[in-house]
């Protein structure tokens, strides 16, 4: 049995700069999304207990041809990808399409593995889109994954509780970044990630066209920060001003 | 011309900064106050093939060149120049032994040492030289199979940790430089007590102690005489390993300098966007890490090929990288101890550390003079 992840390459938001309030996109490295290295993470901590392969997945511009070395580095086995410069800025509805499309090539997969959320825009869609497509159950908000025989023993961390769930594979699971520690890859592991199997396809190459575009992003702004500059004279000054915002005596 | 690193080289670099990052970066004050580097670290940054980037992947290097060793010790020398200090040192003897040692020595002592379990050295220095290799009085005297090795070796790194190490004895016989495979758990083989130095006491420095130690015929490295080559092309691996992580230093000061600028207020402002003298000390710090940055990487670069085709250019690249970057690395940090005033004076500023590392760079791994005297040679052949 097969495990496919799918990931989203993004830009790297640790390189990121904000200028006036806008992202500076220009020589940003893409990489991928921290919950996805945990979704990843996930599943090549079960093929190492379970046996099968580590199947990725991802649809993006052209660099994720590149990109996609991150995973193989990390512990993937092989890659499916839709690499075209026209794949750059896919919303969830065109992604969860694609991917629909990429995993069905996977013979023998019994567990999609998800991230909650991409690092970029975070929409949270695209597993359960993903899911209804292919018309499997789905789990999310999962921090725990157990393979038992045909099925899987799934501990959701909820807001006041956990929850545990079973269900018959295979299914989509979409994991949180509780999950685990991603690994640091290995230089040689670095060295022989470009070397792993993948099959590269084009949108034109796709068995249906994906999806129209449904939503238009018209602006994305960092929050304003404000500085409340209260100068403060003594520390009863200082306990009080806190109290009254809330951040010191509370029950 | 292209500048871009491959996915590869990024990916290495990114493997070191977070191998810096989680692991090295919580133990700097402890490996710092106990002098001490745990072994178990060295370990860790083995299994993540971090000590023998450039090795063969046939003796369990990962074969990524000196390209790749440079960028991801840069990452480790941000955080920590005593690890860094003792990976170069490591390093430097592994590249040693697997230039000029035969198969049967680079079996016996390369894949532990690239395993970690082994933290390899070379040994040059004496008491009475430093560079000068007609100095040297430490002998190597043959009996039947075996060589009696006497004398001392000073500023010695990694010598207290179990594993190899190349050193340099002059030949009794023909008083010429030959280099021994030494297991530093030879009988007659000792240490001194780590030598406190003004930082990095984390990565160790010792004198060491030859009397009457035997060791087989069979563990000299190549043939009597032909210890100075294996010195210049080991001390240019350690060049080019001490120029990266000088690198790291130079972006950690930096670093520091534009945190404080961009933090420290003069009535509400920035003081580095307020004063123009801080901006021009900004600009200062910039020109000089990005000058130091393109001639290391290009030093490391050919070193791939030159290290073993071409020495003479090997050496020169080393000694000119080392000699610049060394430097950058003071005078960076010394203006970013300049933008933190008496501050960075304070151990509770990381400026106050990188201070101390920076004004001992220059002066490892042979001075300044030193190294433009190798330059100087390289360039004055051509005119012959």
């Amino acid at each position: 049995m097969d495990i496919v992840v799918a990931m989203k390459q993004v830009p790297d938001l640790q390189q990121l700069r904000i200028r006036n309030r806008e992202p500076v996109m220009a020589d940003v490295p893409l990489t991928f999304g921290k919950i996805d290295k945990n979704a990843l993470e996930a599943a090549v901590l079960l093929k190492e207990e379970h046996g099968g392969e580590v199947v990725v997945v991802a649809a993006g511009s052209e660099e994720l041809e590149d990109t996609i070395k991150e995973a193989m580095a990390a512990g993937g086995d092989r890659s499916i990808m839709l690499a075209d410069d026209k794949a750059g800025d896919l919303d969830s509805a065109e992604s969860a399409e694609i991917l629909a499309q990429l995993i069905k090539q996977v013979d023998d997969c019994g567990l999609i593995i998800f991230g909650e959320g991409s690092g970029d825009n975070y929409s949270g869609q695209v597993g359960s889109r993903v899911a209804e497509k292919l018309d499997l159950p789905q789990v999310g908000s999962v921090t725990q994954i157990i393979i038992d025989g045909e099925k899987l023993r799934l501990t959701r961390s909820l807001e006041d509780s956990v929850e545990i769930v079973e269900v018959m594979m295979p299914a989509v699971v979409i994991v949180t970044a509780d999950l685990n520690e991603p690994r640091i890859p290995s230089v040689s592991q670095v060295l022989k990630a470009g070397r792993k199997p993948k099959e590269i396809i084009s949108l034109d190459e796709l068995e249906q066209p994906a999806a129209e575009k449904t939503l238009t992003t018209l602006s994305n702004l960092a929050p304003e920060v404000n500085r409340k500059r209260i100068t403060i004279k003594s520390v009863e000054e200082l306990v009080e001003i806190l109290k009254t915002e809330g951040f010191v005596g509370g029950n | 011309m292209n500048f871009d690193l491959t996915k590869e080289q990024s990916m290495i670099q990114q493997t070191a900064r977070e191998f810096a990052e989680k692991s090295v970066a919580p133990l700097v004050e402890q490996i710092e106050a106990s002098h001490q580097i745990p072994l178990e670290l060295f370990k860790e940054a083995a299994d993540l093939g971090l000590l023998a980037i450039p090795l063969p992947e046939e003796y369990g290097g990962s074969d990524a060149g000196y390209d790749g060793y440079v960028l991801a010790l840069e990452q480790i020398g941000r955080f920590s120049a005593s690890l860094s200090m003792a990976i170069m040192a490591h390093v430097l003897g592994l590249s040693m032994i697997n230039t000029f040692a035969n198969d049967e020595q680079k079996q016996m002592s390369l894949p532990p040492g690239c395993r970690g379990e082994h933290i390899t050295s070379f040994a040059f220095t004496e008491p009475g030289t430093g560079s000068d290799p007609k100095q040297l009085t430490s002998t190597a005297r043959r009996e039947g199979d075996y060589y009696i090795l006497n004398g001392t070796k000073r500023f010695i790194t990694n010598a207290a940790y179990p594993g190899y190490m190349g050193v340099v004895f002059k030949e009794a016989e023909s008083g010429k430089l030959t280099t021994f495979l030494i297991d530093k758990k030879a009988e007659g083989y000792s240490t001194s007590e780590p030598l406190e130095k003004i930082a990095m006491n984390g990565g160790q420095l010792l004198d060491l102690y030859f009397n009457d130690c035997k060791v087989p015929a069979a563990n000299m490295i190549g043939q009597v005489g032909e210890g100075f080559y294996h010195l210049q092309a080991g001390i240019g691996y350690g060049k080019l390993g001490i120029s990266a992580f000088c690198l790291g230093l130079a972006q950690a000061g930096f670093d520091a300098g534009m945190e404080y600028a961009t933090q420290k207020m003069h009535r509400g402002t920035p003081i580095g966007v307020k004063f123009q003298a801080i901006q021009l000390m900004i600009a200062e710090m910039y020109e000089k890490l990005e000058a130091a940055r393109l001639v290391l990487y290009k030093a490391a670069t050919n070193a791939n090929k030159n290290s073993r085709n071409n020495p003479a250019v090997f050496a020169r690249d080393c000694a000119a990288a080392k000699d610049i970057v060394s430097h950058t690395a003071r005078e960076i940090v010394g203006i970013c101890m300049d933008i933190h005033s008496s501050y960075g004076l304070m151990k509770d500023y990381k400026v106050e550390r990188l201070y101390r590392e920076a004004v001992m760079m220059p002066q490892i791994e042979s001075p300044s003079h030193i190294q433009k005297i190798i330059v100087a040679n390289s360039i004055l052949a051509d005119y012959k």
